[in-house]
């Protein structure tokens, strides 16, 4: 996708780790003490893509994909082995402070809060490292509460709050400077529904407020849907796919899922004749069918049997994702 | 100003976080002052034999023992915290969060956490320093006064930039605290004026672990025995330290972007 004002804009991007290998065992640990063995790992294998400016982009893949990598040259940390980078006009590794003061990274798994002392002193400190007039930070503060009901929070040590209340506080802690851009390595995992939801929801909200530019990683795809219209999956360090969310079914699913009520039941008739059954309880089925024979299918289930209802979908997100990754693995096995 | 003004934030928060732990204050001060009469009982055990060590008189050394309890105390509180949580970070990969902070990432990662409740080492050693001075009948005077500072502030510095490079380390290896031991069981020696050690230790303690700028040459300074090329000889250890411990953390930022996953 072109954007006509990227914010993100990466070219070839590539990052290979060296990373030492050694057999299991005590005497291969002090063999490698010596005589180490290395081995070329290409987390991120040429990426190239651009986000526009207030878009929410789903960044998605397996574990390993490459995908927090990336995520970490974009916010500086990383240099990348080859391959061009700029965010906001800055070279991100070059940590120009400039770039650092508009941009935000929250990672779902580790925390910026001191453990010890009241999450409202953690947001104190961060308003002195970013030097944010006491006006603007006020302000911020009484926004960001608001949005995501911290007000019983920012009272309390960091220890005892809920993982969910860490990471809405987390996420406020990372916004207090207000930045243009967001990286967001996961930032609902863990977490139960309902706090999913309030954060997706405070983050749709966020964006349109600020216009700010945010590219997540999720493994929750309710997270994906509910945020991103559009997104980037990549595999093995490979961009798959770059586009519409609902473009991705198309691309790569090649079933359709065809649910159908039937009137006075199946009569135990087998169904599989019309496709692969995943669901079956009385009176209603839910089939797999390739996509080309959908047309056909439907129109011997119409004339076959007693029909109260029939939709055709799209097979769920996760299941598209999980078919792509598998797809792709077998892929490369083979090749 | 910027970073007096984000220690001072720091500093505000360290006495937040201990005043959840009371009691660590008073355990400290309690075994420092154990410490400090087991290190009295050192010397007055010493001194029944001998009223001279090395060439050095008892309330000599006990101006040596005093400032080895204020630096200590002052590296507890100022540097050990910071650096032992600098590790933590690079373990636990939350040093990135530091990383992204627009500001020097040296010095943040070096005053990023302040254990006041450590000042009781301070706190013991500032009349075992008067007690001395009053043996040591000094006068102490500006000049006084100002080599005195000069050395503990060079000493400081040193310390500083030595444990700085012992930590930059965690880049590469990950877990270092193994090396602080050496530092631990080093700065034990400095509790005794370095003179007095055979010539192979005083190598040790003056080049490689530079233990003796911190506790020797500072309480020389207040006996009046310090020479001016000591002085001036720690003021530019300092400041060499500081620039090659600054080098090393650059280089040591760069790998660890090069190469952690």
């Amino acid at each position: 996708m072109t954007q006509e004002n990227p914010v993100i804009e990466i070219e070839e991007l590539s990052k290979v780790y060296t990373v030492t290998e050694r057999e299991a065992g005590l005497a291969a640990a002090f063999r490698s003490l010596v005589n180490r063995k290395t081995r070329d790992v290409r987390a991120v294998d040429k990426i190239s893509f651009a986000v526009g400016e207030g878009e929410i982009v789903g960044f998605l893949g397996p574990n390993g994909a490459g995908k927090t990598t990336t995520l970490k040259m974009l916010a500086g940390l990383l240099h990348p082995t080859d391959g061009r980078a700029a965010v906001l006009g800055f070279r991100p590794w070059e940590r120009n402070r400039d770039y650092l003061r508009r941009m935000t990274l929250v990672m779902g798994q580790r925390n910026q809060l001191v453990w010890d002392i009241p999450v409202i002193d953690t947001f104190e400190l961060n308003r002195a490292v970013y030097r944010i007039p006491e006006t603007d930070y006020r302000r911020t503060v009484d926004e960001l509460t608001e949005l995501l009901e911290l007000a019983p929070l920012l009272r309390k040590p960091t220890r005892n709050l809920s993982l969910g209340e860490r990471m809405k506080c987390e996420i406020a802690a990372a916004l207090l400077h207000r930045p243009w851009v967001l990286f967001l390595d996961e930032p609902t995992i863990g977490l139960d529904v309902t706090m999913q939801r309030r954060i997706r929801q405070f983050l749709v909200e966020y964006n349109q407020r600020t216009g700010a530019t945010v590219l997540l990683t999720s493994h929750y795809m309710a997270d994906v849907e509910a945020l991103c219209k559009r997104v980037i999956v990549i595999h093995h360090g490979k961009l798959l796919y770059d586009g519409e969310l609902s473009g991705l079914a198309d691309r790569f699913a090649p079933f359709k899922t065809v649910e159908v009520e039937l009137q006075n039941g199946a009569g135990g008739r087998p169904l599989d004749e019309y496709g692969e059954v995943l669901v079956r309880s009385p009176g209603r089925v839910t089939l797999r069918v390739p996509k080309i024979e959908t047309a056909s299918v439907t129109g011997r289930i119409l004339t076959d049997l007693e029909v109260a209802d029939l939709t055709v979908q799209d097979p769920p997100i996760e299941d598209v994702i999980e078919q792509v990754f598998s797809q792709e693995a077998t892929e490369s096995e083979e090749g | 100003m910027y970073y007096i003004r984000l220690f001072a934030t720091y500093v505000r928060l360290g006495a937040l976080g201990e005043l959840e732990y009371r009691a660590n204050f008073w355990i400290n001060l309690l075994q420092s002052i154990l410490e400090l009469c087991v290190a009295l009982g050192g010397l007055a055990v010493v001194f029944s034999h001998t009223d001279n060590l090395g060439g050095w008189r008892p309330e000599e050394i006990l101006a040596v023992l005093g400032v080895y309890f204020l630096v200590g105390g002052l590296i507890r509180v100022l540097i050990r915290p910071s650096m032992v949580k600098f590790m933590e970070d690079v373990r636990q990969g939350t040093l990135d969060f530091t990383l992204t902070k627009p500001a020097d990432s040296q010095v943040l990662v070096s005053m990023q956490r302040v254990e006041l409740w450590r000042l009781a080492d301070v706190l013991i050693a500032l009349p075992v320093l008067g007690t001395a001075l009053v043996r040591l009948r000094v006068e102490l005077g500006l000049a006084e006064a100002l080599t005195f500072g000069a050395t503990m502030l060079s000493g400081g510095l040193i310390i500083y930039s030595f444990w700085l490079m012992l930590s930059t380390c965690a880049f590469w290896f990950v877990k270092v605290e193994n090396i602080q031991v050496i530092f631990q069981s080093m700065w034990q020696a400095g509790r005794w004026p370095i003179s007095i050690y055979p010539a192979w230790l005083r190598a040790v303690l003056t080049f490689l672990v530079p233990v003796a700028f911190a506790t020797t040459v500072p309480a020389s300074a207040l006996s009046g025995r310090i020479t001016s090329s000591t002085l001036w000889g720690s003021l530019a250890l300092a400041a060499a330290l500081l620039i090659v411990s600054r080098w090393f953390w650059r280089v040591g930022i760069r790998f660890y972007s090069g190469a952690s996953a």
